[in-house]
């Protein structure tokens, strides 16, 4: 290989950052030269000319199509399944249902209760019944149209704030509460007594689906006992662990591949019943089945944001001292346990200083779709109430709403035991740097008298948040190969699910290496040949794997030099790495090229493994947020256009100034569906199925709902003590405050108060009506 | 996933009257709206009648009268961009550049907007309600947040098409062909209201098409307009829409035509309001009076009784803008 090919892959002269000795932690990062810079994702080609593949597009040989026969009604028994004239259809190779005798196999929401894969007690609408495999796809779906059912059509329950009463039907024996959670500190009592303003509101935030573009599915193919699984999921190891279980196999017979997947937000860390039915179509025909939803099962039976009614009472001092909060949810997870409330209290119990606090959670049982964890699970819910709460506070003791967020900045965690500290807060300079980068004070005050607009008025609106989660936890395991032409082979089992995984591991084996982003290849998502690794969720893949691949591309280096200095006879810890050399940091003349290294070339190869180490103790590692948006509302007619939106966020480290404000503006746009566009309508008055299930009456926002300006302000700043890295996570903040400060700008504008999702004229029009600002209308 | 079917491409319009005349053959145009029909089960065909390579249909035409012809097969899209209805029919390219999204205003023609069935999530879902021939309406006790305040009688859909109103502001007619020959039919004639036959939308016959709309010269002066609200902002049927036409003489109103969208089965014509604004001045005062007029027989539903003060909202907007612009 001749100098110039070398430099192909190597960065030249790029200094990398110091070698830890074995066994020790790397120092933390000081200036980069990879990371936080914006590079274009390493997988974009791929993606844009559509030679990735997902796994929708998987295509085996000899491959059958699997449709499944969904329950019509929201709560009905199965009498009868009757499949005979299905099976004698052209192309039909396979019918399974309830009283076919394989597949007697346990299902499972979340543990407490388990029913069957084809339950004979159907609980929601979707609930599956029977399934085909056939030669085509159409052949499939025309012999589960063949199929005929004798249901008993039971009563049902459509709406949460029904399911306790004593007339509805009983869901499990056990009645229609799932879990109650109650939380308290201090004496909300005393708390309310001290106040000077004490408000009291009922808020309320609609059902939301996740529609990811690829729908849910897989392909499922065996090779005599091993189980090959190709899924559109959020996490592979997760999906390996569950379908093992209910198949009774070994962990190690069943291999589960992920690699692209076309998004989840949460509806994709689990595998779904299609995944058995898949695995069970495949065993009993011998060949690949391929069971791919269609959209509109996908608005049936792949979870969902719950629905949730929240009560908010709150007290406050003049000078914006918070006293009191006490919160009470109402929500539901559907038909089966499935944590409709989960986190739902978390934002009233952490987000702002207050002594006197408790919180109760209902969640309840109704006949739908069971929830399924959604980007940042309860907390855009919980920021509807909160968000709106403070606003309204500060108007009533005549303080700017972003001062009296300010007064009220916790530096530890109050809702959790022995109020351990944050290991890193943003979240004051997330409003008071995005209020300067917003031009707050003047838009505020802008907004208020524009007047000469007409019936058309402004507002502007903040919101603020933080995330649970976000600060990853072991385990992970990576590993970084090193070859001996010095390019580099990455290994781990994460699943990129459009975050920009893959880009951000790149950029941190090439920050340690030194060797070019595109000399990294990395294999990833498959049970077989990667290593374990947690699903993609929660905003925990860059500090959970980051911190593992750095480990492991350190461990690289350690051989490495150890190799160099066997072969310069010098002390390896006089030694770094630079470019395509290593060299002594005393003698610039002792150096050996990467390629010469005898180890190296002796081996062939050099294998870095990496572990992800534990979080500090006793801290908590959470991002913040703080949104701002503008508003224009039509008086006469209720229309709502955002104007502008800007996210501040602090996440720590920016690992990827593009990546990062991807997420800022996703996050955006899918918090401006949850306020302005999207419910889920069941026909809770006669039938109780659902009846916008197709992307035209479901609404999702479109290019023109979001604002033309989106702006991201990061507030960076890397957090040493959380991991390695000093990333925190991103992906889920950049949603939680967005509809509570659409809302807030709605408010600003015309002095109505959005209690419910969606904003439409639906409700808007009717709101004004009944009194907005003065002279509106 | 769609049942069983032929298919054929008709070479002429005679051919494809004959095509759709045996059983129950129907018309494809661009197939946004009959595709969706037939993949939702919402009713079933034995012939599928292409016309789309019939070239005459194809194409506007400005009339020897000065008025236009609009061929059946002309796309939303050439609507919304015509120079000349750009020009003499504003309304008209108003409201072709608020349907839907840009795909389907470039696959959906004018024949097909104006033929397209209900959108009530009950008639497009798994549920066999009367307009499909079953025994009752869903949305009378049921989710009819987008049904009509108007005009409903056993069915409460609202009509779907942005274009109708337009075109019934400048008195547009349809030209129709079929076994018995051509005929002419005013656009405002063209829509069947549940009162008369719930399980009909057009007037059209068995064997029936649209070939043509043909709209007369406009009137000098017009003015015109057609304004849409929905609750998303594209790909998004009217919450509530008007299509108005105003012409003034000395500063009072001379004529006026107000049809709206998304509040009845038909596209609806506020007569009353019409003659109320004539002698009127335009101003804020009489667009008040007009509007509250406009929605005085209005007969809401559970959850639509948001169009009132929307309806109301809307038109009092609508007048002051028109006799502003
Ligand atoms: C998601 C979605 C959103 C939409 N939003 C809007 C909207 O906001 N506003 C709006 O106005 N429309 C909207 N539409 C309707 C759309 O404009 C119509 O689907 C389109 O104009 C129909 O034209 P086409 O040529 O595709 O009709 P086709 O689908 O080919 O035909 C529609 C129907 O008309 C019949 N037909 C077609 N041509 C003729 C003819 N010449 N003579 C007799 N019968 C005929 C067909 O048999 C069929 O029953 C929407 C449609 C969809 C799918
Ligand atoms: S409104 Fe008309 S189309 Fe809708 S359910 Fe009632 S009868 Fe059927």
């Amino acid at each position: 290989m001749n100098e110039s090919e070398r430099n192909i892959y190597y960065l030249r002269g790029i200094p990398v950052p110091e070698t830890p000795p074995p066994g020790k932690d790397p120092a933390p990062w000081k200036k980069t030269d990879i990371v936080g810079t914006s590079i274009p994702r390493v997988d974009a080609y791929e993606r844009v000319s559509g030679t990735a593949r997902y796994p929708s597009d998987i295509h085996l040989p000899r491959m059958l199509y699997a449709a499944v026969l969904r329950c019509p009604h929201p709560h009905a028994e199965v009498m009868n399944v009757d499949t005979s004239a299905a099976e004698g259809m052209p192309g039909v190779r396979a019918v399974i249902s309830g009283i076919t005798s394989d597949t007697d196999f346990a299902w499972w929401y979340s543990k407490e209760i388990k029913t069957k894969i084809f339950d004979p007690l159907c609980r929601f609408e979707g609930e599956e019944v029977a399934a085909v495999a056939a030669e085509t796809a159409y052949q499939a779906w025309d012999a589960v149209r063949a199929i005929t059912v004798e249901y008993k059509v039971l009563p049902f329950i459509a709406e949460e704030s029904k399911s306790l009463d004593s007339s509805s039907p009983l869901l499990h024996p056990n009645g229609n509460t799932a879990k109650t959670d109650k939380y308290s500190r201090g004496d909300v009592g005393a708390g309310f007594s001290e106040a000077d303003i004490v408000l009291d509101e009922t808020y309320r935030t609609e059902c939301e689906l996740h529609m990811p573009m690829e729908l849910h599915g897989c392909v499922a193919s065996w090779d005599n006992d091993r189980l090959t699984i190709w899924e559109s999921a959020q996490g592979v190891y997760s999906i390996q662990s569950r379908i093992a279980e209910i198949l009774g196999l070994p962990l190690s017979k069943v291999r589960v591949i992920g690699h692209y997947m076309g998004g989840g937000f949460g509806s994709k860390l689990q595998p779904g019943k299609y995944t058995v039915i898949a695995a069970l179509l495949a065993k009993k025909t011998g060949r690949p089945v391929r069971l791919f939803l269609t959209r509109e099962e996908t608005f049936l039976a792949v979870g969902n944001r719950p629905p949730a009614t929240m009560q908010l009472k709150a007290g406050v001092k003049k000078d914006g001292t918070l006293t009191a909060l006490e919160f009470s949810c109402i929500a539901t997870g559907g038909a089966y346990p499935a944590n409709g409330t989960g986190l739902v209290d978390w934002l009233v119990r952490d987000l702002y200083l207050c002594p006197n606090v408790k919180t109760e959670t209902k969640d309840v049982y109704i006949n739908a779709g069971p929830s399924r964890p959604f980007r940042a699970p309860g907390h855009p819910q919980a920021a509807w109430a909160l968000e709106q709460m403070m606003d309204a506070l500060a108007e009533q003791i005549g303080m700017d709403p972003i001062e009296l967020r300010l007064k009220n900045i916790p530096s530890f965690s109050q809702g959790r035991e022995g109020n351990p500290p944050y290991t890193t807060t943003g979240l004051r300079e997330c409003l008071s740097e995005g209020a300067k980068a917003f031009g707050w004070e003047q838009a505020r005050k802008y907004s208020s008298g524009s007047k000469e607009n007409g019936h058309v008025k402004r507002g502007v609106g903040v919101a603020s948040a933080l995330w649970f989660a976000g600060g990853g936890n072991p385990p992970s395991t990576a590993v970084v190969k090193l070859f001996s032409d010095g390019s580099v082979n990455l290994n781990m089992g994460a699943s990129d699910i459009g975050t920009g995984t893959k880009t951000v591991m790149t950029m941190i084996v090439s920050e340690e290496l030194g060797v070019k982003p595109e000399m990294v290849q990395i294999e990833y998502a498959d049970t077989a040949t990667t290593q374990y690794a947690t699903p993609s969720g929660g905003s925990k893949t860059v500090p959970t794997e980051g911190p593992a691949v750095r480990a492991a591309a350190l461990s690289v280096k350690q051989q490495l030099l150890s190799f160099a200095a066997a072969d310069l006879k010098t002390d390896e810890s006089s030694l770094t790495l630079r470019g395509d050399e290593v060299i002594s940091m005393k003698d610039p003349l002792v150096k050996v090229k990467i390629h010469d290294v005898t180890g190296l070339k002796k081996r062939g190869v050099i294998v870095g493994v990496g572990y992800r180490g534990p979080n500090p103790e006793r801290k908590v590692v959470n991002p913040f947020a703080a949104q701002f948006c503008e508003v224009e509302v039509n008086t006469m007619t209720g229309e709502v256009r955002i104007i502008r939106f800007l996210g501040c966020h602090d996440s720590g480290r920016v690992m990827n100034r593009l990546t990062y404000d991807n997420q800022v503006f996703g996050g955006i746009t899918m918090g401006i569906g949850l306020a302005m566009t999207e419910a889920r309508i069941l026909d809770r008055d006669q039938t109780g199925k659902m009846v916008n299930r197709n992307l035209h009456d479901y609404k999702l926002p479109t290019s023109l709902d979001v604002p033309k300006e989106m702006k991201s302000l990061p507030i960076e700043k890397p957090d040493d003590t959380a991991n390695t890295i000093g990333a925190k996570g991103l992906g889920e903040p950049v949603t939680i405050p967005t509809a509570a400060a659409v809302a807030n700008a709605v408010y600003h504008a015309v002095d109505v108060r959005m209690m419910k999702t969606p904003i439409t004229p639906l409700q808007l029009c009717q709101a004004l009506e009944k009194g907005g600002k003065e002279g509106s209308k | 996933m769609t049942p069983g079917f032929s298919y054929r491409r008709a070479a002429s319009i005679k051919d494809a009257v004959t095509g759709i005349s045996e059983g129950n053959g129907r018309i494809l145009a661009g197939g946004t709206d009959l595709l969706g029909c037939l993949r939702d089960s919402v009713f079933t065909t034995n012939m599928v009648v292409s016309i789309t390579g019939i070239k005459e249909l194809k194409r506007i035409d400005e009339t020897p009268g000065g008025g236009l012809s609009i061929g059946a097969l002309a796309t939303i899209t050439e609507i919304s961009e015509s120079p000349v209805i750009r020009e003499r029919y504003p309304a008209l390219a108003q409201a072709a550049a608020e349907v839907a999204s840009p795909q389907l205003r470039n696959q959906g023609t004018i024949g097909g907007n104006l033929c397209q069935k209900p959108r009530c999530w009950y008639y497009r879902g798994e549920f066999h309600c009367l307009r499909k021939g079953g025994d009752r309406c869903y949305a009378v006790a049921g989710e009819n947040h987008y049904h009509c305040i108007f005009g409903g009688n056993g069915c409460y859909i609202v009509h779907p098409s942005d274009t109708a109103p337009a075109l019934i502001v400048y008195g547009a007619e349809a030209t129709i062909a079929g076994p018995a020959g051509m005929r002419k039919v005013s656009l405002e004639n063209f829509f069947v209201p549940p009162a008369k036959e719930v399980t009909k939308e057009t007037v059209l016959e068995a064997g029936e098409i649209v070939t043509a709309i043909v709209l007369p010269p406009p009137l000098a002066g017009l003015k015109s307009s057609y304004r849409k609200i929905r609750s998303r902002q594209s790909w998004d049927f009217a919450l509530a829409g008007v299509a108005l036409a105003l012409r003034t003489s000395n500063g009072r109103v001379t004529d006026a035509r107000i049809v709206l969208s998304g509040a009845a089965p038909v596209p609806w014509r506020l007569v009353d309001a019409e003659n109320a604004l004539i002698g009127k001045v335009p101003d804020p005062d009489s667009a008040k009076y007009t509007a509250a007029l406009s929605v005085k027989d209005a007969q809401p539903l559970k959850h639509n009784a948001y169009k009132i003060p929307l309806f109301k909202g809307l038109i009092e907007e609508e007048v002051v803008n028109i006799s502003q612009a």
